[in-house]
C-alpha cells in the first residue's frame, strides 16, 4: 500500500515550517532506524501513558501484558507513522484499540467488583475507586486515571496523549465532578 | 484557583480531595519492565496462547464468513456512540463498514477507524446527520466518501493515502487532522487543523494549511483557501470571486482583496494567480510582490504567462514550507477523479 517508512519522507518533510523536532521525535526516528535503545527510552517515557489509558478500560490484571503488547504492537507498525512528532497521540490509540480489541475478544478475567467483601486485598481500596471510575464516560475515565493514578499534570497528559490541553482540562474538572458524585452515591449509607 | 491549579498541574495549595484521591489511587502506579525488544512481534506468553486460540477460532469463523459476506473484507471498524458530546459519548454499538456499504449517523455519532483493524493509518469521528460510503480500504488507497454532513479525521500515515470524495472536490490528506463538511446542495467547506490538505476538482486545485480553510462548489470545485484570521470582509470577496457571477461585481470583490490583503494571505493570492486572468492576474501580482517579493528569476511576464515553475519558486518564498512537499503529492490526484459522493 506504499505506507511503509522510508529515509526520503523524513527529509522530505524536513521542509514542512516547523519547530526543532522534540525528544520523543528524535527517539522515534532512532528506533525507526533500528536503534532499540531508543525504543526502550520511548518506553520509559510513555509508559506511563499507555498504562492510564488501559486501566481506564480493562481489568487491572490485565494489564500489564497488554502495555507490553502495546508496544510490541508499536515497534511492528513504527513504519507507518508519518510524523514522529505525532508518536504520542498514535501510541494512545494503539492503546485505546488494544483495549477494546480486549473485549472483543473475551476478556480472561472479570474486573474485581467495587463492593468486593473477603480479606482485605492490597490493592483493595483502589479497584474500589478505579471501577467508580471505570463506570464515567470514556474522555474522563481516562484523563482521571492519567492524573490521579499516573500522577501526570494536564499539560503532561496533553503532550504524551496529543490531546488538546482545553480537553484535558475540561475533562479533568468534570470527570472530578461525576467522580465526586460517584464516591459520594456509593458511600451513602 | 489554587485547587484548579493543583488538579491541572500539580502547583498551588493542594486540594485536599484531590490529594486523597491520589493517594487512594497510588497502588495502581505501577509500569511493568519493557518486554525483550530482540524478539520483535511476539507477544507476552499469557497473552500469546490466547492469541492462538483466537486465531484458530478467527481462522474458522472467517472462511465461514467470508463464503456468506465477501464484501466485508478489509471493512472498517465502526463504532456508535450516544451523549450529548464527543467527551461526554458512550459507546453503544460496534459494527464494520464494509466496502461499498453506506451509513447515516442521524441522531448518533460515530467513530470509524481509517483502514482494516491492526493496520488503521488514522481514525474520522462523524457528527449526527452524516452520510458516508467506503470505496476503497486501503488496497489502492484509503477512501471514503461524504455526502453529506461533518467529518473530522486525524491520520498519521504518510501523505497522500487517505482521500474523501465529496460532491464537489476530493480531499487529498498530506498528513494531518482536518474537518470536512457537506452540506444538503453539495457544498463543502474544510478547516485544516494541522498538516495539508489537499483540495481538488478536475484539475483546479487548493493546497490548505493548517489554520486555513476552503470552500467548495459543486460544479466549480475548491475555491482559494484563506488563513482564517483575515478579515470578514477579505472572506467574502473571496467568495464573490470564487463563487459568484462573473462582471463588475467580481472585479469589486478583487479589489476588496487586494485591499484587505496582508503578508500572511499571500496564501489567497498565489492561488489567484492561476484564478484571474489578463488584467485582473496583473493587479494580483502587484499586490503579492508588494506584500512577498518574488525570488531572483521569477518574473512579472513569466508569471502573467502562467509558467509553472516561477510560481513555485514564489511559493518557496512565501514562508508556508518547500513546494517541493505538496508536488510529491500531487501526482495521487492523477487517478482521483472527481466522484459524486453521493451517487446513491
Amino acid at each position: 500500500m506504499g505506507l511503509g517508512y522510508t529515509p526520503a519522507m523524513d527529509q522530505l518533510l524536513s521542509l514542512v515550517p516547523g519547530a526543532t523536532p522534540s525528544l520523543p521525535a528524535e527517539l522515534v526516528r532512532a528506533a525507526r532506524a533500528g536503534d532499540r535503545a531508543a525504543y526502550g527510552r520511548l518506553y520509559e517515557r510513555f509508559a506511563p501513558m499507555v498504562h492510564g489509558v488501559l486501566l481506564a478500560r480493562v481489568p487491572r490484571a490485565d494489564v500489564d501484558d497488554l502495555v507490553q503488547d502495546v508496544f510490541l504492537q508499536a515497534m511492528r507498525r513504527l513504519g507507518s507513522l508519518r510524523d514522529p512528532e505525532a508518536f504520542g497521540g498514535w501510541l494512545a490509540a494503539i492503546a485505546r484499540n488494544r483495549a477494546r480489541d480486549h473485549w472483543r475478544r473475551g476478556a480472561e478475567t472479570a474486573p474485581l467488583p467495587a463492593d468486593v467483601t473477603g480479606p482485605p486485598h492490597p490493592e483493595g481500596d483502589a479497584l474500589a475507586v478505579l471501577a467508580l471510575v471505570q463506570r464515567l464516560p470514556e474522555a474522563y475515565r481516562e484523563t482521571l486515571v492519567l492524573r490521579l493514578v499516573e500522577g501526570m499534570t494536564g499539560p503532561e497528559i496533553a503532550e504524551r496523549t496529543g490531546l488538546k490541553p482545553g480537553s484535558v482540562r475540561v475533562n479533568l474538572h468534570r470527570g472530578l465532578q461525576l467522580l465526586r458524585d460517584a464516591l459520594a452515591g456509593n458511600e451513602r449509607p | 484557583m489554587s485547587g484548579d491549579d493543583y488538579l491541572w498541574d500539580g502547583t498551588g495549595a493542594p486540594d485536599p480531595e484531590v490529594r486523597e484521591l491520589e493517594e487512594r489511587l497510588r497502588p495502581l502506579r505501577r509500569v511493568p519492565p519493557p518486554p525483550d525488544w530482540s524478539k520483535g512481534g511476539t507477544r507476552p506468553p499469557r497473552l500469546r496462547l490466547a492469541a492462538l486460540a483466537a486465531a484458530a477460532v478467527l481462522a474458522l469463523a472467517l472462511g465461514a464468513s467470508l463464503l456468506r459476506r465477501p464484501e466485508a473484507r478489509g471493512g472498517w471498524d465502526l463504532r456508535w456512540l450516544e451523549g450529548a458530546s464527543w467527551s461526554e459519548s458512550r459507546v453503544v454499538r460496534e459494527d464494520t463498514l464494509a466496502v461499498g456499504q453506506w451509513i447515516e449517523t442521524r441522531a448518533a455519532r460515530a467513530r470509524l477507524s481509517v483502514g482494516p483493524r491492526d493496520d488503521e493509518i488514522g481514525e474520522v469521528q462523524l457528527e449526527p446527520k452524516t452520510r458516508i460510503g467506503l470505496v476503497d480500504p486501503g488496497q489502492k488507497r484509503h477512501r471514503l466518501s461524504l455526502s453529506r454532513g461533518v467529518m473530522h479525521a486525524t491520520i498519521w500515515a504518510p501523505p497522500g493515502n487517505f482521500v474523501v470524495d465529496t460532491p464537489s472536490a476530493v480531499a487529498v490528506d498530506m498528513g494531518c487532522r482536518y474537518t470536512l463538511e457537506v452540506d444538503e446542495h453539495g457544498a463543502g467547506l474544510l478547516r485544516v487543523e494541522a498538516g495539508w490538505v489537499g483540495f481538488e476538482h478536475r484539475g483546479l486545485q487548493s493546497l490548505v494549511p493548517a489554520g486555513a480553510l476552503c470552500a467548495t462548489r459543486r460544479g466549480v470545485g475548491p475555491g482559494t483557501p484563506s488563513f482564517e484570521t483575515a478579515s470578514p470582509a477579505f472572506g467574502a470577496a473571496l467568495e464573490a470571486i470564487d463563487f459568484g457571477p462573473a462582471g463588475a461585481a467580481r472585479r469589486e470583490a478583487l479589489e476588496r482583496v487586494l485591499a484587505e490583503a496582508r503578508e500572511r494571505d499571500a496564501l489567497s493570492l498565489w492561488h489567484l494567480l492561476t484564478r484571474v486572468e489578463g488584467d485582473d492576474r496583473a493587479r494580483v501580482f502587484d499586490r503579492l510582490q508588494a506584500l512577498v517579493p518574488p525570488p531572483a528569476g521569477v518574473t512579472r511576464d513569466g508569471i502573467l504567462r502562467g509558467e509553472r515553475a516561477m510560481r513555485e519558486r514564489w511559493w518557496d518564498a512565501l514562508g508556508l514550507g518547500s513546494s517541493e512537499f505538496w508536488r510529491m503529492w500531487t501526482g495521487a490526484w492523477s487517478d482521483t477523479t472527481p466522484g459524486p459522493a453521493d451517487a446513491r
